[in-house]
């Protein structure tokens, strides 16, 4: 039997990824700040996906309760946390910048360009592999509307 | 009448090619999850096995006598635990996820064209009577 949990997985993903495209705009948004609320340069976050596990078990599958009392169903991605990167900081040796230190050396964030746009496009290729599978479940819905026409 | 052992077999079938679109959709969901292993459903292959052992079937001497709940395998969702190429763990394949989607598409297609085919022969039979 068809059910709609399979939107509910794909949509946990976009979720999840699109939160991910923020986190990167946030890192090279802030690229170069160096004062942020609790002190110093801004630091790089990173978020952490864990799968979803299903609470109710069988509830969902009806038609297979037995393949879902043995094998732990998974039902999507959750973000589990937003981690802050503790890496030093990068030091630039600027004098004349008003956050210089005494050796005349300025903290910037600790971010490299590079990974971040690999991360960015890694998160926009999941969020359209997961576009298609949502797409194809709904197509699924569809055909099974045009039984017995 | 309608529900013979065909038109069982394929709704069976229907609910297998459901059940891989939402573990396929759960592979995707979890492409960038740390140590997350892919999960396929088998079911072709024990059914297979199913339909080529007749053994399996009781002998009965009684037309009450009952048989085992129709042969069918149940579908299994197993766990693919095997090491991927990738560093954190995970072994989902974006490629063959693609490619299983698309070919449980059209197996899902397929099916609901061969139970649609039933339902007509049987609405050509039951509308020739009126004539």
């Amino acid at each position: 039997m068809l059910s709609f949990s399979s939107f509910k997985i794909s949509g946990s993903a976009l979720t999840a990824e699109k939160l991910r495209l923020d986190v990167v705009a946030g890192n090279l948004a802030n690229m170069n700040t160096t004062r942020t609320p609790e002190g110093g340069p801004y630091r790089r976050r990173t978020v952490v996906f864990a799968e979803n596990l299903e609470q109710a078990r069988g509830r969902l599958m009806p038609p297979v309760p037995q393949a879902a009392r043995q094998n732990r169903m998974g039902s999507g991605v959750r973000v589990q946390a937003i981690y802050v990167d503790n890496r030093p900081p990068r030091l630039v040796y600027d004098p004349e910048h008003p956050d210089a230190d005494a050796n005349g050396n300025v903290a910037y964030p600790n971010i490299e360009l590079a990974k971040e746009i690999t991360d960015l496009i890694t998160a926009l290729r999941s969020y359209e592999a997961n576009t298609t599978a949502v797409n194809t479940a709904k197509s699924l819905y569809l055909k099974a509307l045009e039984i017995g026409r | 009448m309608f529900e013979g052992k065909t038109m069982k077999l394929l709704s069976q079938s229907l609910d297998v090619a459901a059940l891989r679109q939402r573990v396929i959709a759960n592979n995707l969901a979890n492409l960038n999850t740390p140590g997350f292993k892919r999960s396929t459903v088998s079911f072709e292959e024990s059914l297979r096995k199913a339909v080529g052992d007749q053994r399996l079937k009781l002998k009965t001497t009684h037309p009450a006598h009952i048989q085992p709940s129709s042969g069918i395998p149940r579908p299994e969702v197993k766990v693919d635990a095997s090491t991927g190429r990738r560093v954190d763990g995970n072994n989902v394949d974006l490629e063959r996820e693609m490619l299983d989607l698309v070919a449980n598409q059209l197996f899902y297609n397929t099916l609901v064209q061969q139970v649609s085919g039933r339902l007509d022969n049987w609405r050509y039979v039951i509308n020739q009577g009126r004539r």
